[in-house]
């Protein structure tokens, strides 16, 4: 019974959160302001993960193809494929809910018991949509593009594998990344990333908005927003595969 | 005028606020007294529409308050300010920028008019100097000033205080007493005043309520207060020596 209380007291949030902001001019500032903190402040962790995560793939498969008959720039197209349907968009989703997550839930933990969002209710502010929205709609916009770097990076993390170690031939991996390239593994993950930027973003602010008590329960906030972002990530890559690539 | 007409709030079996009537006069401090646990705060946040009721009206000069949608309640609340008992400062804003805040969410100022009537509210808690500084680096009591000059800054109503002086040395408080009274005076708001602090009570109680078990148990003038017969409420005011003291000596 809980389950489903949660999830209408989560369909009622959203519907408090995508309001026409009551102030324009605030809410585009609040939105960039968004932007840095989610998008801008990611690139570091996204491009140090990807990196080695690309180079490790490579060097994986490279070092586990010992049958002569298999071809060498499988190792390119099989590291291409793993950034593009895989690791670009839900193990970056994985770690973003850690990042991301954990810090919008307890900055509106925060807010919440230092009366701060009770003091915007009490002016007449719609604190959900004030403080909610630009954050949505900065995930929306970020992860995409955060996926796409990863994706880039991940790839340039490979050929710097096999260039540095000379596991296989550049030319090979060149070739596997060219081999074979669907266009649409681009458009599957770029969905997954916004699915899973919605997720992070309103999940993490569900968990924290509603608490009270001290500090202690802004951590329990923030775990519970890192568990149940990333369990429904796992469970919506699931469906999403399964409906665009089915 | 703010009047509550037996209003009744339970939160599952534990029956908070029990049928209270109180009216609360314009250009006076009306002060809700009494122990912890007693409701005060449950009845203050009743008032405010942060709880909902069970029973009975909140009547804000004409308009039943607590009859009314979400929509019509938010016309009434820009016509109220708040100072909650920690401030509730925007922390990564600064004094300005928290001050402004009211101003650039509801009014249709420029930002030069904007920032004067923001600095003319600074001015009015005695805060010239603080513009730029951030909440963490000014003390509770400025704090406090801060807080009311946000709550003033749209020239509300209705003003309401959490547990005003929490937290802040005596001669503090006299100073953010000082100013609630004045400013009830010149803005001649409707000011509700939740507090513990009996030298509040003394010096700026126009109208005293004192709850005792979700119950309106006594209301008065300071004056009355300290002539009271009332057991549980001479007990809850004459805790303390010095407060039996005063009364002695009156």
């Amino acid at each position: 019974m809980i389950f489903f209380y949660h999830i209408g007291k989560y369909i009622l949030f959203m519907r408090k959160i995508i309001k026409k902001p009551q102030k324009t001019n605030i809410f585009i500032n609040d939105f960039f302001f968004e932007i840095e903190k989610i998008g801008i402040n990611s690139i570091v962790i996204v491009f140090i993960i990807s990196i080695f995560m690309g180079a490790v793939i490579t060097l994986q498969t490279a070092y586990n193809i010992e049958q002569a008959f298999i071809p060498l720039y499988l190792v390119g197209l099989g590291t291409r494929d793993s950034m593009f349907l895989e690791f670009s968009s839900t193990i970056v989703g994985l770690i973003l809910a850690g990042k991301v997550g954990a810090n919008i839930a307890s900055e509106i933990g925060t807010m919440k018991i230092r009366e701060q969002i009770e003091a915007l209710d009490m002016m007449g502010v719609n604190s959900e949509s004030h403080l909610v929205f630009p954050k949505v709609l900065a995930a929306i916009i970020t992860f995409p593009l955060l996926t796409l770097f990863s994706m880039f990076v991940g790839i340039f993390g490979g050929y710097l594998a096999v260039y540095l170690t000379n596991a296989i031939p550049v030319d090979d991996f060149i070739y596997g990344i060219h081999y074979y390239f669907i266009p649409f593994y681009i458009t599957y993950s770029v969905i997954k990333s916004i699915i899973f930027g919605i997720i992070i973003s309103s999940v993490s602010a569900y968990q924290s908005y509603y608490i009270s008590g001290g500090a202690l329960e802004v951590g329990k906030a923030s775990t519970k927003a890192v568990v149940y972002s990333s369990i429904l990530i796992l469970f919506f890559n699931v469906i999403l595969t399964q409906i665009l690539l089915s | 005028m703010i009047e509550l007409k037996n209003i009744s709030k339970s939160f599952e079996d534990n029956h908070v606020l029990k049928d209270i009537s109180l009216t609360f006069k314009k250009g006076e401090t009306n002060l809700i007294i009494g122990q912890s646990g007693s409701g005060k705060t449950v009845l203050l946040k009743s008032i405010l529409g942060i709880h909902e009721i069970d029973k009975g009206q909140i009547i804000y000069g004409e308009d039943v308050y607590s009859e009314m949608n979400n929509k019509e309640k938010q016309k009434i609340r820009k016509e109220i300010g708040m100072v909650f008992q920690g401030g509730a400062l925007f922390g990564s804003s600064t004094v300005m920028q928290n001050v402004m805040f009211p101003l650039t969410m509801f009014s249709n100022f420029s930002k030069l008019e904007m920032k004067k009537q923001a600095k003319f509210c600074l001015e009015r808690v005695n805060l010239e100097d603080a513009d730029n500084l951030f909440p963490g680096e000014i003390s509770g009591g400025m704090q406090k000033r801060v807080a009311i000059a946000r709550a003033i800054a749209l020239n509300p109503k209705y003003l309401f205080f959490d547990e005003p002086n929490s937290g802040l040395d005596p001669q503090t408080s006299i100073v953010i007493d000082n100013l609630i009274k004045d400013i009830t005076l010149d803005f001649n708001t409707v000011t509700v005043i939740n507090t513990h602090d009996m030298n509040s009570v003394v010096e700026i109680g126009d109208n005293i309520a004192y709850i005792h078990e979700g119950k309106k148990w006594w209301t008065g003038s300071s004056e009355e207060l300290m002539k009271t017969e009332n057991k549980e409420l001479s007990e809850f005011v004459f805790a303390t020596k010095l407060m039996r003291s005063i009364k002695k000596n009156k």
